[in-house]
Formats: C-alpha cells, sequence, structure tokens
C-alpha cells in the first residue's frame, strides 16, 4: 500500500494503490482510489443556508428593515451613473430608467459596500495566497487559545469548519463569486425596488466579516501574531516614539506582507536596533502585532503630519487607505517611495524581477523617485538598504520651522478658501493673522483638530503648506506625543466568553462596545478616549480596532498614562480589548456569534438567521464609528446590521445617505414572539434604532447607553442598563430621559438606587406596570417551542 | 427627586468600579493592616430596633486621622414579620454592594475581612461623617429589600467596642457557617428554581438546595430565600419539593412538575445528586464540570479557571462544550465549588471515592471536604499527564475505583457474530485531522466516490 501526491495528483486528498486484499466479497488487485476532496464532518448538524446566495437570507433583512425603515438623505440629487443622465431624482421624479431616490441612494450605499468589502476580500485573497504559496495549502490554522470555534463567521455563513489554508481558499472564493453578483445587481435597469437593495446591502456586509474573518485567522496562524492574548504587549505608540537618529522605515496601509519582510530582513541581519520601523494605519497594527518593536505612529489621519516632518528616510506603501498623493508628498522630502501592491502602483516603474542591488542604486541616486516592487520578500531587503543608504545624506532636510511659519503667514490674502475648503470648518484664516505677528496659540492648537486631509492647501491661491504650518507650531506637542497601545490580540478566547456569560446574564455587565473605524475627526483621539473611558469606568466591556484602537491610546492622563495601562486587557467587565488592524474587526462581530453559539448552544453551522435573531433580541452590544472616511466601515458596519448590532456614526453620519431608524412610538413594530408560548407580545422600542447619526460626543455617549437594552435583558440587568442611559441622559441633558417609560417593564426593572425619581417620571408618563412584557423573544416564528 | 438629594455626593450603579489608592484616600477603614474589623448583620424582633437609628461608638471621620487605617465595625440590625435569622447573610452581602454604590466610597471583602476606603475628594465635598453613610445604606436597603421593616446602624472606630464586637461577630459567623454546611435537604419543605440562565439555556433550571448550590457558584439556598421574597414575580422562585421519590439519587416529585413545566415539556425528571440518567441540567455558566472517564471509570473534575489539558487531553472548553446548553447529558455534569464540599456530592455515583483526578488549585480550596482516606488517592495534573499514568496512580495509591475494575472484568462483551464487512486500513497521516480525543471516534463519508479496477475477478470457491 502507498500513498502518493504528486504530478496530477496534487489536487487529490487521497490517492490509495493497493497491490492485493482480500475479503468476504473477493480479492481486489491493483485497485486504485482516488478522492478529490477529504472534507470532514462533526456533530452539529448543517444549518438551514450553506453559503447563501443573494436571497437566501432576504426575509429575514426585510424583517429588520421594516421595523427600522430606512430613512434617506441624499448627498447628491442626481444619478450620474449612465450615459442617459444626469438625471435629477428630486421630489418624486424618476430617473431614464425609472429609478426613484430611494432606488438610487439604496443603490449608492450598496456600490460604497461593495467597493469596501471588495477591499478587505481582495487583502484576504492576496493574502491567502501569498501564504499559501510560501507555506503551504495544507499549513493548520491556530487562531486562539482556548478556543474552538476558530472561524465563527465562516462556520456560521459557509457552514464548514476551516482546518487549512486551503479551507480558508474554499470560503473566499464563494465571498469573491457573491461580490460580484452585488456589484452586477447596481447596472442599470436592473433593481426597481430599494429595500432589495438595501437587502444586498446586508448581504455584502455579511461577505464582508466573512473576507475579514480569514484575511486576519490566516496571518495569526503562519505569521504568529498574539493568539488572543488578553495581556499581549504594549507597543510604542506615536510621532515622539520615533527614535529621529537612526534610519527611518515609514510603512502605510493595510496589508502587512511587505513590513513583515522588511522585520525579517532586518532581524536576520542583526540590524533590528539600527533602522526604525514604523507605521500608519492598520499595517502599523499588523507589523506590531508580528514584532511589537515596531512603532505605530498613529491613525491614517496622520499621514501627511509624519511625511512632512522629514523623518522618514523611505516611504513603503501597500493598499488601502494610502494618501492617493503620497507619491509627490515622498517628493517633497526627497524620500524615495516604494509601491508594493497591484491595487496601488502610482505610475512607478515596475521592478519587481530586478536584481535589488540594482533598485537600490537607481532610488538612492534619485534616478526614478520610486518604484514597483510585487515581492514582498525583495521590498523587505530594498527598503532597508535605501533607507540606510538615504539617511545619512539626509541631515539637511528639516521640516518646516516655526520662523518661517511666521514669514509664509505673511503672504494670506484673508480670502477664506482654507476654511471653505476645511471639512471641519476650522478657523485657519485667522489662525493665519494672528501667526503673521508671531501668536501660534490658535495655528498651533489646530493640531488637535486638523485631520490633515490638505483640502485647505489646494483652496490656498497662494499654495501657503497650511498643514506644515501647523505642525510648525505645534512642534512641542508633536515630541511630546509618545504612549502605549496594547498590540492588537486577535480574536476573543471562547473561555472568555464563557466567562463574562454569566455576568452577562446576571446584568453585571451593561454591555459591550465596539469602537472601530478610522479616526478623522476633529479632536484626534480626544473624542474616542473618552467614549472609551466612560464607558470603561461603567464596566462595560470595551472592544477596539485600527484607527480606533490607536486614538484611543495617544490620549494620556495627568500622569502620562494611556487608557490601555490603565485598563486590562481582558474581554470583562472594565476591559479594554485592541483586537487589532481593520480586518480584526470580524473578531469582535465573530465575539457576539460566540456568545449565542457557546452559551445557548444554538448551532452555529449555516445558521446564520436564528444566530442573528440571538444576538439581536439578547446580546447587548453597540459599535460607533466616529470617523470619517473609508468605504471599509459602511460595509463593516452592514454586516453588523445583518447580525441585529446597531451601529452610530459620528457628525459625518449623513454622508452615509440614509440611517436605519426605529419609530418608537409605533408599538405595532416593536412585537415579538415569546418562543416559548407563541404569543406576539410588545417588547417596546430596544434597540431603538440599527444605525444613528449622532452629532456630538455625549449624544453619542446616552445613544450607547440606551441602545445597550434588548427585549431580553433580566431585570437585574434592564435595571443596570436604565441606571447608565438615565445617569447619562440627565447629565448631558439636564433631565429625566422623555422615553424611560418605554424601558421599564416592571417594578423590578427600576433602579433601586433612583427609584424616587424613576416612579415619579413613570407616575407622569401614565406608565402602567406589565405593559411591556419580558419574553424569550425572538423574531422567527419557527424557533417558537410550544407549551406541551 | 434623587433619594440621595442630601448627600454630597452621587450614590449610583456606576460608582461600583470605582478604586480608591493610598494617596486618594482620606481614611482606610480596616485593611489588611488591622487585626478588628467586621460588618455583621442580626435580626432582631420589631421592639428591638429603631428605624432609621443611626449610633457612633468612638471618633466620627473628622476624628481620624488623614492617611490612616483604623480598626473598624458596622453592626446593622434589621427587624420584620419577614426577616429570619437565615436571611442574616443575604443582607450582610448587601452592604458590600451598597457602599460601593458611593461615589469616593471603596468597600472590599465581607465578614471579618472588609477594607473601607473614604477620598479626600469626596470628603472635601461633605461625605464628612458616618450619618450620611447611614443615611445611604438606610435607603438603599428600604429601596431594594421592603421586607425589612426596621433597621438600625451602629459605627464602632473606638478600638476597645471594635474589639468586644469583632469577638461576637466571630461567634456569630461561625454558627452562621456551621448551620448552613450543617443543614441539609431533608429537613427543609421547599428548595428554589432559578431561571435566570434561560435567556441562554432556555430549557434549564437550576434547583438549588441546601445542599446543593446554584451551578453558577453565586446563589445558595438562602439567597434563594431572600431573592424570592425580595421579587416574588422574579426569576428565583420557590419549589415545593413534594415527595421524595429516590433518596439516593435525589428525586423528588414537586422538582420533576417544575422542570417540567420551566422547561416546557423537554426535561421531565431531575435526580440531584447524580451525573447520569437523569442528572441536573447545565447551563453555560457553571463554576467546574464532573466529566466522566470510562477508562477508569471513574470522574475527573476542572474548573473554569484551569487553562491546561485535563488528564483525558481535553480542556474546560471543549469539555463544557460537551456540557453545556441546558440539556441532560450522561457523564458531563456542570457544578460549583461549593457543591463539591456538599455531603450530597455526587452521592448515587460514589461521591469523592469515584473521583479520580482534579487540578491542584480547586483541591486545595476544598481539601478539607474531601473524605482524609481518599484525598491522597486522587491526582491532579502535578502527578499523571494522561490515561496510562493516571491508571497507574490510581493502582499505585490503592484508590477505591481499582476494585470497580476488578469487579468489571469478568463482564467481557461478546464478540460480535456477523463477518466483518471489508475495511480498508489507511495510511497513517493521509487524513489531515489530528488530536481525535479518547472515546471519539472517526466516520468518513465517501462522495461521488469513483474506484476504477482494471479488472475485476470473480472466483467460486469450494469448501466455503
Amino acid at each position: 500500500m502507498e500513498s502518493r501526491e504528486s504530478g496530477d495528483l496534487v489536487k487529490r486528498d487521497l490517492s490509495l494503490k493497493i497491490g492485493e486484499f482480500s475479503s468476504t466479497l473477493g480479492v481486489f488487485k491493483d485497485v486504485e482510489i482516488q478522492v478529490g476532496r477529504i472534507l470532514e464532518e462533526w456533530e452539529e448538524p448543517l444549518g438551514p443556508t450553506p453559503f447563501p446566495d443573494i436571497t437566501a437570507l432576504r426575509e429575514w433583512d426585510l424583517k429588520l428593515l421594516s421595523r427600522y425603515k430606512p430613512f434617506y438623505m441624499p448627498f447628491c440629487d442626481l444619478c450620474c451613473l449612465c450615459t442617459f443622465g444626469k438625471c435629477d431624482l428630486t421630489g418624486d421624479k424618476r430617473g431614464a430608467c425609472g429609478i426613484t431616490m430611494a432606488g438610487q441612494q439604496s443603490r449608492i450605499v450598496l456600490l460604497a459596500c461593495c467597493i469596501g468589502a471588495s477591499a478587505h476580500t481582495e487583502h484576504a485573497r492576496a493574502m491567502l495566497n501569498h501564504l499559501i504559496e510560501e507555506y503551504g495549502r495544507d499549513t493548520p490554522l491556530d487562531v486562539a487559545l482556548n478556543t474552538n470555534v476558530e472561524a465563527p463567521h465562516t462556520r456560521l455563513v459557509c457552514g464548514f469548519r476551516p482546518r487549512t489554508l486551503r479551507d480558508l481558499d474554499d470560503a473566499l472564493s464563494y465571498v469573491e463569486s457573491q461580490i460580484v453578483q452585488l456589484l452586477a445587481s447596481t447596472a442599470t435597469g436592473q433593481e426597481g425596488n430599494n429595500l432589495d437593495y438595501e437587502s444586498k446591502v446586508f448581504h455584502v456586509g455579511m461577505l464582508d466579516h466573512v473576507a475579514m474573518e480569514i484575511a486576519d485567522i490566516a496571518q495569526i496562524s503562519v505569521l504568529g501574531f498574539p493568539k488572543g492574548e488578553p495581556e499581549a504587549p504594549l507597543a510604542d505608540l506615536g510621532f515622539g516614539a520615533i527614535d529621529t537618529s537612526k534610519p527611518m522605515i515609514l510603512v502605510i496601509g493595510h496589508e502587512v506582507l511587505p513590513s513583515v519582510e522588511i522585520v525579517n530582513y532586518l532581524m536576520d541581519q542583526g540590524l533590528f536596533g539600527e533602522v526604525e520601523v514604523g507605521g500608519l494605519c492598520c499595517t502599523a497594527h499588523d507589523t506590531a502585532r508580528y514584532n511589537k518593536r515596531a512603532r505605530i505612529i498613529g491613525p491614517i489621519s496622520w499621514e501627511l503630519r509624519f511625511i512632512r516632518s522629514g523623518i522618514p528616510d523611505v516611504v513603503v506603501i501597500d493598499k488601502q487607505c494610502v494618501r492617493t498623493d503620497v507619491l509627490l508628498e515622498c517628493k517633497k522630502i526627497g524620500s524615495p517611495l516604494i509601491a508594493t501592491s497591484e491595487m496601488s502602483c502610482h505610475g512607478l516603474p515596475d521592478r519587481t524581477h530586478d536584481e535589488p542591488d540594482k533598485i537600490v542604486e537607481d532610488l538612492v541616486e534619485r534616478r526614478i523617485p520610486g518604484a514597483l516592487i510585487l515581492d514582498p520578500r525583495k521590498v523587505g531587503e530594498v527598503a532597508v538598504k535605501v533607507a540606510m543608504k538615504i539617511a545619512p545624506r539626509r541631515e539637511g532636510v528639516r521640516p518646516l520651522g516655526v520662523e518661517e511659519s511666521g514669514e509664509l503667514a505673511k503672504r494670506c490674502r484673508h480670502c477664506g478658501e482654507c476654511t471653505r475648503a476645511c471639512p471641519n470648518n476650522l478657523p485657519i484664516m485667522e489662525a493665519m493673522s494672528l501667526a503673521r505677528n508671531g501668536d501660534f496659540t490658535l495655528l498651533s492648537s489646530l493640531y488637535d483638530l486638523c485631520v490633515s486631509c490638505g483640502r485647505c492647501e489646494s483652496a490656498c491661491p497662494e499654495d501657503l503648506p497650511i498643514v506644515s504650518m501647523i505642525n510648525a507650531a505645534a512642534s512641542k506637542k508633536i515630541a511630546e506625543e509618545r504612549s502605549k497601545i496594547r498590540v492588537g490580540r486577535g480574536a476573543i478566547q471562547d473561555v472568555e466568553i464563557r466567562e463574562v456569560g454569566r455576568a452577562i446574564v446576571f446584568g453585571e455587565i451593561p454591555g459591550v462596545l465596539a469602537l472601530v473605524g478610522c479616526a478623522n475627526y476633529p479632536e484626534g483621539g480626544g473624542d474616542v478616549a473618552r467614549i472609551a473611558e466612560e464607558f470603561l469606568k461603567r464596566r462595560f466591556i470595551v472592544v477596539a480596532s485600527g484607527c480606533a484602537a490607536m486614538a484611543i491610546g495617544m490620549t494620556k492622563d495627568e500622569e502620562g498614562l494611556s487608557l490601555y495601562e490603565k485598563y486590562p486587557g481582558v474581554f470583562d467587565a472594565g476591559g479594554l480589548v485592541n483586537v487589532g488592524s481593520c480586518i480584526s474587526n470580524a473578531h469582535i462581530t465573530g465575539a457576539a456569534i460566540k456568545i449565542a453559539n457557546i452559551f445557548a448552544k444554538r448551532p452555529l453551522r449555516a445558521n446564520y438567521e436564528e444566530i442573528a435573531d440571538y444576538i439581536y433580541n439578547r446580546v447587548g452590544a453597540v459599535g460607533v464609528a466616529w470617523g470619517a472616511m473609508s468605504q471599509k466601515a459602511a460595509s463593516i458596519a452592514a454586516g453588523c446590521w445583518r447580525l441585529g448590532i446597531p451601529v452610530i456614526v459620528g457628525p459625518h453620519g449623513s454622508k452615509y445617505r440614509r440611517m436605519l431608524l426605529g419609530r418608537r412610538e409605533r408599538e405595532e413594530d416593536w412585537m415579538v414572539y415569546d418562543a416559548r408560548t407563541g404569543e406576539r407580545v410588545y417588547i417596546g422600542p430596544a434597540p431603538e434604532h440599527l444605525f444613528y447619526a449622532a452629532e456630538t460626543v455625549e449624544e453619542a455617549i446616552v445613544m450607547v447607553a440606551k441602545l445597550t437594552m434588548r427585549p431580553n435583558d433580566t431585570s437585574k440587568g434592564r435595571a443596570v442598563k436604565l441606571s447608565h442611559y438615565i445617569d447619562l441622559y440627565q447629565r448631558y441633558y439636564g433631565e429625566m430621559p422623555p422615553d424611560l417609560h418605554l424601558y421599564v417593564r416592571s417594578n423590578a426593572d427600576i433602579p433601586f438606587t433612583m427609584r424616587d425619581q424613576v416612579v415619579a417620571a413613570l407616575e407622569k408618563a401614565g406608565w402602567v406596570e406589565g405593559k411591556i412584557a419580558s419574553p424569550d423573544p425572538t423574531l422567527l416564528e419557527r424557533l417558537i417551542r410550544r407549551r406541551l | 427627586m434623587s433619594m440621595f438629594e442630601d448627600i454630597p455626593v452621587g450614590v449610583s450603579i456606576i460608582y461600583e468600579g470605582e478604586r480608591i489608592r493610598g494617596r486618594e484616600m482620606q481614611v482606610e477603614l480596616g485593611g489588611p493592616r488591622e487585626q478588628y474589623k467586621f460588618e455583621l448583620v442580626q435580626a432582631r424582633s420589631l421592639d428591638e430596633v429603631e428605624d432609621g437609628k443611626i449610633t457612633i461608638i468612638g471618633p466620627d471621620i473628622p476624628g481620624l486621622k488623614q492617611g490612616t487605617n483604623n480598626p473598624f465595625g458596622l453592626l446593622v440590625e434589621v427587624a420584620g414579620k419577614e426577616v429570619e435569622k437565615d436571611l442574616e447573610g443575604v443582607i450582610e452581602r448587601r452592604i458590600h454592594e451598597y457602599l460601593n454604590f458611593i461615589e469616593g466610597f471603596m468597600h472590599l471583602n465581607q465578614r471579618y475581612d472588609i477594607q473601607l476606603r473614604l477620598s479626600k475628594k469626596s470628603y472635601e465635598r461633605g461625605l464628612n461623617t458616618f450619618n450620611l453613610i447611614g443615611k445611604v445604606l438606610y435607603r438603599l436597603f428600604k429601596s431594594e429589600m421592603p421586607f425589612i421593616e426596621k433597621i438600625q446602624f451602629t459605627f464602632i472606630t473606638d478600638p476597645t467596642a471594635v474589639k468586644e464586637w469583632y469577638e461576637k461577630a466571630m461567634r456569630v459567623y461561625e454558627e452562621r457557617d456551621a448551620r448552613a454546611r450543617g443543614m441539609s435537604d431533608d429537613e427543609v419543605e421547599v428548595f428554589y428554581g432559578c431561571t435566570l440562565c434561560q435567556s441562554f439555556a432556555p430549557t434549564h433550571l437550576c434547583v438549588i438546595t441546601p445542599q446543593r448550590y446554584a451551578n453558577c457558584g453565586a446563589i445558595s439556598w438562602f439567597d434563594g430565600r431572600a431573592t424570592a421574597k425580595v421579587d416574588p414575580k422574579g426569576p428565583v422562585f420557590e419549589i415545593p419539593k413534594g415527595a421524595l421519590i429516590d433518596p439516593v439519587k435525589g428525586e423528588y416529585e414537586g422538582v420533576n412538575r417544575t422542570i417540567q413545566v420551566k422547561s416546557l415539556g423537554e426535561i421531565q425528571r431531575v435526580q440531584l445528586y447524580t451525573a447520569f440518567g437523569y442528572p441536573h441540567t447545565s447551563c453555560g455558566c457553571f463554576e467546574g464540570v464532573a466529566f466522566y472517564i470510562p477508562e477508569v471509570d471513574g470522574f475527573g473534575l476542572v474548573h473554569r479557571g484551569f487553562k491546561g489539558q485535563t488528564v483525558n487531553g481535553l480542556d474546560f472548553v471543549t469539555l463544557s462544550d460537551l456540557t453545556a446548553g441546558g440539556r441532560q447529558v450522561d457523564g458531563f455534569h456542570g457544578v460549583s465549588i461549593e457543591y463539591m464540599r456538599s455531603p450530597k456530592f455526587l452521592q448515587a455515583d460514589g461521591g469523592w471515592s469515584r473521583i479520580v483526578w482534579m487540578p491542584s488549585e480547586i483541591k486545595e480550596r476544598v481539601k478539607d471536604f474531601i473524605p482524609t482516606d481518599i484525598v491522597d488517592k486522587i491526582a491532579t495534573e502535578k502527578e499523571v499527564a494522561n490515561l496510562e499514568g493516571l491508571r497507574s496512580f490510581l493502582k499505585e495509591r490503592g484508590h477505591p475505583i481499582v476494585e470497580r475494575w476488578i469487579e468489571a472484568k469478568p463482564v467481557e462483551a461478546e464478540a460480535p457474530k456477523e463477518v466483518a464487512a471489508p475495511t480498508l486500513e489507511l495510511p497513517p497521516g493521509i487524513v489531515p485531522i489530528q488530536g481525535i480525543p479518547a472515546g471519539m471516534g472517526l466516520k468518513i463519508i465517501l462522495k461521488n466516490a469513483k474506484i476504477r479496477a482494471e479488472r475485476m475477478i470473480i472466483r467460486v470457491e469450494r469448501g466455503k
């Protein structure tokens, strides 16, 4: 008997050749058995929706969308996607293809979400292909300690449990084909119903979380990232963490492979202590997950700032969230740019197949401004060599000084174009007026409010380098910008999920708050750190990822400690968990899925609707994406909506074009089945909204507390949640919440530290005990378990 | 109108997680550096208690030097028609929760081990007398536990008085513990049911008896009694235990009736002291698991905090997956740590003489409750790493389980008569599945498998 795996059989799992074997049936000679694929069955039965197509979960979507009717806020009244157009869609006008405003808005939302999901899917594909090529398709997955449910999204959506990299390939191929279909549906002259577009939005959101999961668990397994360790190491964060006396390589973007090879090359050559590697955006997170000595400089909004500082000797970009003018900026400081992904080539010559030393020479001698190198290993060698050769020659390059800024400010014409161009309407013109007279206080204070988009510079008729001038005025702050962040730990362990279960059941943990998304909002990290601390003190579980996780770490207390140093990294009350980069967001929703699976033993496998129904009615999780920018945030949010997790966005939220708002006064909207009796009962508006834009931090904080309420809350749990909601509402609005009576079901729900005032408010509102039920809630008729 | 309008600092659940560090504190009461400290609740008759009265024996807060630790005692006397001696402990544990609701006030531990801190900030804002603390406690007790008709508080800082009361309190704790541990399921008429976990495990009901704590380890029979009094419509309720069906297994008519209703008919019978047949269901928040190890015919125990692999190669996560969900699973049984201290612990299965392995940490915690002739015969992760090692350990130490092996031997299963189907042995390593735990098998299904043979020869053979 022999087995082999070669030649034309390379795609087979099993190939047997048996010389002879005998049985009661007969004797078999020279038998060959080939099996194309060995699939692993397990005790969990296959649920109703393996590899769901576009309409498989449509009914569930429509249930949610009837409660949270999309509220459209057209960002643009026209459709200009086809050659019929432009078509004016205002009022009840229809376009040449017959589309309505609602249809067009939902179609644009779908397009945006497809862009976002494609970015993660492409990321996953590139990562997976590379890792399979380097390490082999049968490389086993090893995601987190004390964990059996290694891939909650893949199990839930696809219906199998992945064991190797190749298994992930199966799930990813499914995601890719679905996204193509979804994109196809946006072609002119097709879908006629906005709710169907919205259902497709949910679908692409769901796919996005599968793609993110694939990308992250692949890299965790192979690259040795922390495996769900609550005490993942602390890394340096901020501008000031960089040792400017060393050659410096700046990495920007999302896909960590080139950065990993830079670190590997440095280690192999014994140079790691001599060269600084610092990152911006999610690549920074993942590089620090690979090696905690890599510096995390900051979120995406630090890109212009940091390049303008003149510190980087070479800039390496990969994909997503890279400024499209990065080459221009690199030229300004005389540092070469290395592009490493087909996603962003920036017009650079393709040097993938050239000798590294030849590329290095061309870059150092400035024969070319940069190079496209689509081989991570080669990038590692070239980037290090270039940085070391360029650094000594760059002595002269210094960022703009304060005095120069003062001189430049004298050229300001007071036209006000800068302020008009500023997304946050900052008083740039006033700051210039003061600066020309030597008063830099206002200009310096803009540093904290500015997102460094650079739109002011483009608008300035004098071409003043406004961002650099702000940097110059704030140079002292910048030098002090140094703090600690906990390295992204990846998944939440199964054992942690079980640990918090009791506290959630008993109401000791009022909710799970996820702070995600970009950091492009005024006040830099301040806002998000403030939200985080408010809820950490209240013993919520606070989870963060991507640029939001960095923003949280940038705020320090009077002793210079960041929240990561003050709160433990456990997934437990008062814990602050950094899961990692953008793609690590899958672990946050994955934790919600695991709560349903691990406690109630709700089967996970291809059982999306039931799990979503469970999370929606029982798990008090809320997401907050405070900053503007990427379409990826839109698709991540969409994946939360389908799971029944409400999302709050910042003041830029109207630009998402539509909200999903509940109408609390419509009692008929807030009915569920009591799974124990089959009765339809009124449960009050919990959670009230699925997608909500808050105008201020205070509004967001109050809304987080409110949206953690769920119909399944026990009395103790509801009382705890109400305590937080009432306390916060009173603090920011100065009165009792006007909708309090919609959330108190029985006297036992009343927080006993507030009994008198709550009772008075309820009396005033004409509250009657027992009108709001506390059932075993479900929206799915099939889950009713009838009484014998 | 807020209930705490006249209190100079906030009083709310939102202050619960507050920690007051040494240099932020005005004063510490009790704490590790003080020998004498206590808090004690005593049930009295109605005429012995003056409702709302606050007494201070010794200096009030301003009389205690800033930054120092001090002997401290808090005596709470309660009365009411529903107030029973048995509820003292439950009422007493509320002090911890309530004091932590006060902004700038921290309370740790309980009984003779308490540590309280008042922050400088709150002191400066006017929280400067025990009278205010007493007022807060008064209102919170009355608001949450309306069955308390009268309640009075005595704050003691005078060292002699603290010492004197401390000794009394220690006697009360001892009596209370002796009573709680000595109380048996036979001597009460009602048990308590808890359906809190149904939000996660819809068919689960915890039956809480004097000798079987709730699986989560958080609710004793006394707690159940108090909770049911506070919120009669709530998730904790009385179960009239009804007629005793089986004293060894612990089956009661009333319990069966209740579980049938509460599980919507999914569970018909429950036997409280066994892990086989009709065991008590397991929610998802049990503190530990008792798991059957067929290879030695005994049980292993593991608790949530144990991060390694148990003796049969499975970790806590895997074992709890096999156990959880409100089901009755033979040989996988969710338990509390306190239940391990009960004389009824797995009584029908042989109790401690059936336990063969447990993590050393948990063994240390319950050591005093394991029969002395068994305690050294139970292996931990420090002595054995696998089943083979366990077998020899048990034999070597003469664990009573070994006798069961000898008894079991003669009953050898008869070999199956049918002719074995043709089997095909796969070369090792070809199936990419590793780590199949003992006691679990593999089933392989070939779909659309085509077996191609170049020639098939069918030959008739004589004599067969």
